[in-house]
Order: structure tokens, then C-alpha cells, then sequence
């Protein structure tokens, strides 16, 4: 976009939303370059949208001009899925952050795409009502987010991911409409699943400027347990026994030796140094069940190799153990200037094999591979650590990591388990989907976006848009190390 | 070539007078009826129908073909009948991945050897099969505590009339690579393609279950104790409510005049605190709870109520549950009535004579909150009906979705909401 288009164009931008909220000095402009993973890329401008009518008229602006749009909230995404790689317009939700309804009879609530996750469920829990998802991000990623990736979080275990949970939307189109699908009621029988469909789209089809999701009832107990491994082959293998012993847990997360070091050293969560891995187990429902359960529970983890089973015996206890699970990211800082995530899944009985594959890459290029993850989903979370600065690393260290998203692929799993694709893994999306798959995805998305405006270059391989951006950041990757310590910002 | 040689050219058989009756779908017969072996040979065939421009409807059990109006004209007979085959199930993860025309008895019955179960119980399910169930979004009584088909299918595998074999999803319980198409074919009715493979996952059978019965003189208590249940930590597997005479057409005798039978599942220790939560919360809104034991038949009953064999019509409403109320102030006072209130799902059936006017008080009680469609009745019937009712405000998305997967409308065509 040339000087003048852009002027014109903010100046159509500045009409709808108001001439603070519309911008494009690229001093301004620097912190909507990059999320959570570290591509970066300038958008041309910024627009922070007031209203629902005020993101369509933005939105049909764009459309019609043929500018890319991207939207953002918190831009916690570790996949790179709010990076404007195509330039174009930023819309972030900084303003449209309100809880419109909390309608407990219906067990709903009505929420902007800026509302912050946990901001819904602290505003639910004195009324006894609680939004499932949890990501552990939750203290800054934003519902509208969680829409756009269908976000998970620890506890989806039982309760299902963001899509089970949202039952309607409404959206704003490149055609401009503002249209509602789905809302309050509990079922729908009219017509196709278009909320199913766009939750997970990652800002591919439209955006998202209202939401209906499902509220549910507290737990009146929970209980987290962790179990002490020797190693987390053992512990992975009691991940399957748990399961197979007819418990489903609220809850099943490990964190190997490495995890358990730098959490220790950041937050003082409890892990024993020692342990080879630690699987934190929770468990929720009425007291005598909770008990019951526990006691069901720390008996298979005994019997499965854990040399201590550990209650937490009251709630300052069991945060403890969560909030270290929850900033185990952050915490990685401790351990080494950057790191890389993935976010690959395998069938639960594929994991012993799995992080024994994984291992054996750390191994053979030298590379320290963490594992913080949910295991009762199968959902791994490897970090590989490393430092940007030193020349070579940044791209060996993508190589580790499609290597082990293929694996996870070959053992019948998936490249992505919470974190979507974005731009980071629209190549590995191939290890799973043939060129078939992706076409009838494909023509999905230009029923929404026939002329590849929303999110582009995000999702879908290389061909079909134009040409794949350079893997490689513009600038240094940022550090880990500046968001090490009490921030819980990493998911 | 005029469309009845193209179709012959097609394989498959031509269709005996009987088995085109197995194969009627209202007042329509199809020419000829084709059985894939298995998903690649449903996606040849499907493209020699579409290259024939034959009109499919595709059959699982045919527990559902009431659904929707007749199609606009119907050629092929498209059944899943020889894909009924488990194809990979392994417990300790919870999964498996079926043929569309897998039964759901038989299904069931292979989770059940290994203590595992599939918590979604369509209707007729000794007939009904996976795709159908799909298809249809047909669920059964436990959609308030366990949800629907969406929240159970991980993956899919579909043939589009292009010859296409597509999946989306896949066998892992957590996963968000790529457009989540389940989502997209689950309720279809077989508008967009054909199912040909679902993965599920499944859930370990609950250790107790019990069933509360409890009885009302009117039915605003009765609804309300199913709304405050449904608001429960402890909520009900399911909670039905019905009239006298549904509860005779499910096998139970009694002069009750509403009746409320709750199904409650879980560990030992829950489903005992929620009986007892359940029979406070009936008795402080008035009603009784009855002792003793529900026979069995009786929750196969309810399940398949609203999916009658016999020509009934069958009015479905579909609410908030602050809006149940208002639905059953308008009920005709001699229509049988079989409503989920902790879903905010009323099923009633009425007279064919009074289908129309009563499709018509529903809607105008359940306003902009819900929707009321005609979930079964005789073509007769059928045709003097609006069975849909007006196309959702998302319409012209979804009839370009059907342009781009089904551009020559071969798919069940006119069956859906809008003519889809």
C-alpha cells in the first residue's frame, strides 16, 4: 500500500471510529507486529473498533478497498495467527471488552470478543457459575480469541474445548453484513452449524463481535493430587491406567525434570527437584466423591511406578501447584534465553513412545527438549530451548520442531491440540490433511472470503495465497527471559 | 442423453418394486439404488451420479427420512447398508473410528464389551445408523448432561459429488488443525455430501444409574423443577416430561396428569446426592415423588417417541428454557406432549388436521427465542406444511456453502431449510 492509499484510507477508518482510534505511525504501530511466537510483521494501519456496527463498516471498508484484515485481542497466540503477514488493517478488541448478559437461567452469558477470559468467570463465580475453558493464558487471552483458535486449556479434559462451550455468534463478514448464527438456545435445528464451523477458523471467515457461551455450575469441591515418577515414561504409562481404571479426571497435566526445574526456580509451586516427571491430577465434584475419586486415583498412581502421591490439603496448596503448572512457560527463562513450542497431539496410549522419540531428538542435536503438557488429552507442549543469538539456531530449532510434529502425525495424532495453525505450521499441516482435505477447506473459505482478505496467509499451505513469508523473524526473536517471573501470559 | 439413460448407465441395480418401497421417501420412489462397498467406491459412485445429474438421497437406517420436505426429485437411492464395519477402537484412548452405516445397537454393543459407551441414543437406534445420526443431528434424551452429536464427533471422512474423499478432524480427543467440517455435515440431512467415516470419542459406562419418577397437576411446576435441575452441579443424564398420554404411549399406567422422569448417572456417591437434591427441588415445587421401579422399556420408549413409525405428526420446539412456559400455554389441550425442559426441547404430537394451526401458535409463542420445525409426518401432511419455518438470518451463507460443495444440487435436494 502506497503513502496516499494509506492516507485515504485511514481517513475513511478515522470516519467510522473516531480519529484516535484509527492510526498508522509506525512508532505506534510496533506493538501489533508480533504475538506470542515470534514472527513479526507491520501492519499499514491500526484500528481499535468501538462497537459491533463499527467493526462491519471497518470490515466492508477493508473488503472493499481489498486490504488484508487481521484481527487481534491479547495476541497471546503462539502460532503466530495474529501477525499481519500480509500488511493491511490491525483490528483489536481493546474497547469492546464488555460482559453484555449473564443470563444464569439459560446458563448463558453474552460477551465481546475483548472480554478477557478470566474476567468472565471471576465475574460468574459469585453468582455459582463458572466458563470451563481454561487456557493458561486465561489472565490475558481474550474470549474472541479463544473463538478464533478454539481454545483449550487444562481442565477441557472432561468439559470439552472453546466450541462446546460457545452456542452462538455474531459476525461481521467481508460482505460488510453484521449476521447472528446460533444464540441462547441450547439446540438448533435450522439450518447448517455455521457456529461449529467459524469457532477454530482463526479469523479466516469473518470476525466474531458477540458471543453466546454456556456457563455451568462450580464444582462444590476440587482436589489436585501430584504424583511423583521416576521418569516420564512411567508416568505416561500411568496416564493410560488412570484412564483405563474408569476415572476421568478433571485434570491430567506432566511436567518432566527440566519443567520441574525451572518452575521450582520461578514460582516455588511445590515439585520435588528430584522427581523425573510429576503428573498433576485434579478432580471435582461433591465431597464424598471427590475423596472417594482421590483415593481411587492416588492408589492407580501408586500402582503405576509414583514413588509419592501429594493431597493438596487446602486451596493456597493446590493454587500453588497450579500456578506453577500455569506459568511453566514463563518459567522456561530460567533455564535458557528462548525457546520454541509446539503443540502437537498423539492418541493418550502413543505417549511413552512419543517423548521417547522426542528425547532422542534432544539427543542427537543437542538440543534441551522440556515437557509441560496435558497428558490426559495427549496434547504435548515440547519446548526446545536455545538462543537466538547464536547463528543457526532459530532454524535448527524449527527444523526440531517439524520433526516432531511428524511424529506426532505418523502416531495418528495432530499438529495442532489448542494453538491452531497460524502461520507457524501451514506447512505441517500437510503431515495430516492430503491436498483433497485442504481443497474442500479451501472452498469453505471463499464462500466467507472469496478474494482471501481475512487473516491471510494463515491456515492453509503456501499455494492458493501468495507466496509463504520467510520463517525467519525480521527482527531478534524477543526473550523469553522478558516475560520470565510472575507473568502467566504464556499458554 | 435424457436423465433416465444416464441414470441406467450408473452401476448399482435397477430397483425392484419392492425394494423401491424400502426406498420411498415420501411420495417419491428412486430408479435405482446404489451400495458402495466402502468410502473410496461411495466417492466413484457419487461422482457418476453427479456426472449423471441423478438426484441421491442418501440411506442409513431410514429412522429419520421424515425429516424435511420431499425432495424436489430423487433418482438414486444411495445406501450406506455394506459400510457398517468398526474399523479401529482402542479403549485406553477412548476413540474409534466406524463406517457411516454402522448400526448404533451394534456400535454400543462392541463399546459395551470393553465398559465404554458412546452417551448419544438417537431414536430406533436398532436401526439408525452412525451417518444417520449424523446427519439427521438426531440426539437422544441425555443432550442437557452429555450434549449432542457435535460434542462427540473428532473426525470425518465425507465424499462430495466432485468424487472427492475429504476428512477433517481426526482420531485424537484435542485437536484444532484445519476448518472443524464435523461441525458442518453434523445436521446437514446429506445436503453437502455423503458421510462415509465418523471418529468418536466415547466414555466409560457410569457406574450406577436410576430413574425418578415424580408427578404434577399442572405442568409450570413441573417445568420448573426440570429448569432448576438442568442449573444443578448434579444435573440429571435426562429429564422428560409428559403428558398422560404419552405416558401410556411409553408404557407407563397411571391417571398422572404430568409426569416428570428423571434418569440420573453417575459414581455411586453422586447419583445418590442427586437423588436426594432432585426429590427436594420436586417436592418444594409441589409435586410427588412416586417410589418403586420404572420398567425399563420405559426410557426406550420415551427415546423413540418422537421418531414414530406409524404416520404421526410430530411438532418439535426448540427454546431457551425461560421460554419452555410459554411454549405450553399454547399447547392444544389433546395433544400428547414429551418435552426435555433441561434442554428446552418440546416434542408434541398433534392430529394431522391440526398440524397447521398448531406449528403456527408455537411459533408465534416461541417468537425470535427458539425455533419450531415438524419433525416427522405423513407426506400428506407434510405438504400443507411450512416444515422449517423461515430460513435463519444465516441463509445465504449456507446456500453458498451448498453451491460450493453440491454446485449441480444432486444432495437430497429441496429437503433442507430455504429448498437447500
Amino acid at each position: 500500500m502506497d503513502g496516499a492509499d494509506r492516507e485515504r484510507l485511514l481517513g475513511r477508518l478515522r470516519d467510522v471510529v473516531g480519529d484516535r482510534y484509527a492510526f498508522a505511525d509506525p512508532y505506534e504501530m510496533r506493538l501489533y507486529q508480533y504475538d506470542a511466537s515470534p514472527e513479526t510483521a507491520l501492519p499499514d494501519i491500526v484500528v481499535i473498533p468501538g462497537s459491533a456496527a463499527e467493526v462491519a463498516q471497518v470490515v466492508k471498508i477493508c473488503a472493499d478497498a481489498k486490504v488484508p484484515i487481521t484481527a487481534r485481542s491479547a495476541a497471546s497466540s503462539l502460532a503466530g495467527g495474529t501477525v499481519p503477514v500480509k500488511r493491511g488493517v490491525v483490528i483489536t478488541f481493546a474497547r469492546m471488552d464488555r460482559i453484555l448478559e449473564i443470563d444464569g437461567d439459560n446458563l448463558r452469558a453474552v460477551v465481546e470478543p475483548g472480554v478477557v477470559n478470566l474476567a468472565l468467570s471471576q465475574a460468574l463465580k459469585p453468582l455459582g457459575y463458572y466458563y470451563v475453558p481454561d487456557p493458561s493464558s486465561q489472565g490475558a487471552c481474550t474470549i474472541g480469541g479463544n473463538v478464533g483458535t478454539n481454545a483449550g486449556g487444562p481442565h477441557t479434559l472432561l468439559y470439552g474445548v472453546t466450541v462446546n462451550h460457545v452456542t452462538g455468534l455474531e459476525l461481521a463478514l467481508p460482505s460488510g453484513e453484521l449476521v447472528q448464527v446460533g444464540g441462547r438456545k441450547a439446540a438448533s435445528a435450522s439450518g447448517y452449524d455455521l457456529t461449529g464451523l467459524f469457532v477454530g477458523s482463526e479469523g479466516t471467515m469473518g470476525i466474531a463481535t458477540k458471543i453466546w457461551v454456556k456457563i455451568q455450575p462450580l464444582p462444590p469441591v476440587q482436589k489436585t493430587l501430584m504424583a511423583v515418577y521416576p521418569d516420564v515414561e512411567t508416568a505416561s504409562n500411568a496416564v493410560s491406567a488412570i484412564v483405563r481404571s474408569g476415572i476421568l479426571p478433571a485434570a491430567i497435566e506432566m511436567m518432566d525434570k527440566l519443567s520441574i526445574q525451572a518452575i521450582e526456580a520461578a514460582s516455588h509451586a511445590g515439585y520435588p527437584l528430584d522427581a523425573g516427571a510429576v503428573l498433576l491430577l485434579e478432580v471435582d465434584g461433591i465431597p464424598a466423591l471427590v475423596d472417594e475419586l482421590g483415593e481411587r486415583m492416588a492408589k492407580v498412581c501408586r500402582e503405576s511406578g509414583a514413588s509419592e502421591v501429594r493431597v493438596a490439603k487446602d486451596e493456597a496448596e493446590r493454587q500453588a501447584l497450579w500456578k506453577g503448572r500455569k506459568g511453566a512457560f514463563s518459567a522456561m527463562g530460567r533455564l535458557s534465553p528462548d525457546f520454541y513450542v509446539m503443540d502437537g497431539v498423539v492418541p493418550r496410549t502413543r505417549l511413552p513412545e512419543t517423548l521417547a522419540k522426542i528425547d532422542a531428538i534432544s539427543v542427537r542435536t543437542g538440543f534441551k527438549i522440556c515437557n509441560v503438557f496435558h497428558a490426559g488429552d495427549g496434547n504435548l507442549h515440547p519446548l526446545v530451548l536455545f538462543d537466538a543469538f547464536k547463528p543457526g539456531q532459530y532454524e535448527a530449532v524449527l527444523r526440531i520442531g517439524d520433526e516432531i510434529l511428524r511424529l506426532c502425525a505418523d502416531a495418528g495424532g495432530s499438529v495442532t491440540g489448542e494453538h491452531g495453525i497460524g502461520l507457524e505450521k501451514r506447512e505441517n499441516i500437510r503431515y495430516i490433511f492430503s491436498d483433497d482435505d485442504l481443497e474442500v477447506m479451501d472452498r469453505i473459505r471463499r464462500v466467507f472470503d472469496p478474494h482471501g482478505l481475512m487473516n491471510p496467509g494463515k491456515v492453509f499451505p503456501g499455494d492458493g495465497l501468495e507466496s509463504a513469508p520467510s520463517r525467519a523473524p525480521e527482527h531478534a526473536p524477543r526473550r523469553a527471559s522478558a516475560v520470565a517471573g510472575d507473568g502467566d501470559v504464556w499458554v | 442423453m435424457g436423465l433416465n439413460a444416464r441414470v441406467e448407465t450408473l452401476p448399482g441395480h435397477e430397483i425392484g418394486v419392492e425394494e423401491q418401497q424400502r426406498f420411498r421417501v415420501d411420495d417419491l420412489l428412486p430408479s435405482r439404488v446404489m451400495r458402495p462397498a466402502d468410502a473410496q467406491d461411495a466417492a466413484r459412485g457419487l461422482r457418476l451420479c453427479d456426472q449423471a445429474a441423478a438426484a441421491v438421497v442418501t440411506w442409513g437406517g431410514g429412522t429419520q427420512m421424515g425429516l424435511g420436505p420431499a425432495p424436489r426429485r430423487y433418482e438414486v437411492a444411495f445406501s450406506t447398508d455394506r459400510m457398517s464395519r468398526l474399523l479401529e477402537y482402542e479403549p485406553a484412548d477412548l476413540t474409534c473410528r466406524v463406517e457411516s452405516g454402522m448400526r448404533l445397537r451394534d456400535l454400543q454393543e462392541a463399546l459395551l464389551a470393553q465398559g465404554q459407551r458412546l452417551p448419544l441414543e438417537p431414536p430406533h437406534p436398532e436401526r439408525a445408523t452412525v451417518g444417520g445420526m449424523l446427519a439427521a443431528n438426531a440426539n437422544g434424551l441425555g443432550r442437557a448432561r452429555y450434549g449432542t452429536v457435535r460434542d462427540w464427533v473428532i473426525g470425518i471422512a465425507v465424499v462430495y459429488p466432485s468424487g472427492k474423499l475429504a476428512r477433517a478432524g481426526g482420531k485424537v480427543v484435542k485437536n484444532v488443525a484445519g476448518y472443524d467440517l464435523m461441525k458442518l455435515h453434523i445436521g446437514a440431512l446429506g445436503t453437502l455430501g455423503v458421510i462415509a467415516e465418523v471418529n468418536f470419542k466415547v466414555q466409560t459406562r457410569p457406574q450406577v444409574e436410576a430413574t425418578l419418577i415424580a408427578h404434577f397437576e399442572t405442568p409450570a411446576p413441573a417445568i420448573d423443577s426440570g429448569t432448576t435441575l438442568a442449573r444443578q452441579y448434579l444435573a440429571p443424564a435426562a429429564a422428560v416430561l409428559l403428558d398422560n398420554g404419552a405416558l401410556r404411549e411409553c408404557g407407563l399406567t397411571g391417571d398422572w396428569r404430568w409426569t416428570l422422569a428423571i434418569k440420573l448417572e453417575g459414581y455411586a456417591r453422586e447419583v445418590e446426592a442427586a437423588r436426594d437434591e432432585a426429590t427436594g427441588i420436586i417436592r418444594e415445587a409441589g409435586g410427588r415423588v412416586e417410589d418403586g421401579d420404572v420398567p425399563s422399556v420405559f426410557w426406550d420408549a420415551a427415546r423413540d417417541w418422537s421418531a414414530p413409525d406409524d404416520g404421526l405428526v410430530v411438532v418439535r420446539a426448540i427454546v431457551p428454557l425461560t421460554a419452555i412456559r410459554a411454549i405450553f400455554s399454547v399447547l392444544p389441550g389433546d395433544s400428547h406432549v414429551l418435552a426435555q425442559p433441561a434442554a428446552g426441547l418440546i416434542d408434541v404430537r398433534v392430529a394431522a388436521g391440526s398440524a397447521a394451526s398448531v406449528l403456527q401458535q408455537l411459533r408465534s409463542a416461541a417468537v425470535d427465542q427458539g425455533q419450531v420445525i415438524v419433525a416427522a409426518a405423513p407426506a400428506a401432511v407434510k405438504k400443507g406444511l411450512d416444515v422449517w419455518g423461515m430460513p435463519p438470518p444465516g441463509f445465504p451463507i449456507m446456500r453458498a456453502l451448498k453451491q460450493a460443495l453440491d454446485p449441480n444440487g444432486i444432495l437430497n435436494p429441496g429437503r433442507f431449510v430455504g429448498g437447500i
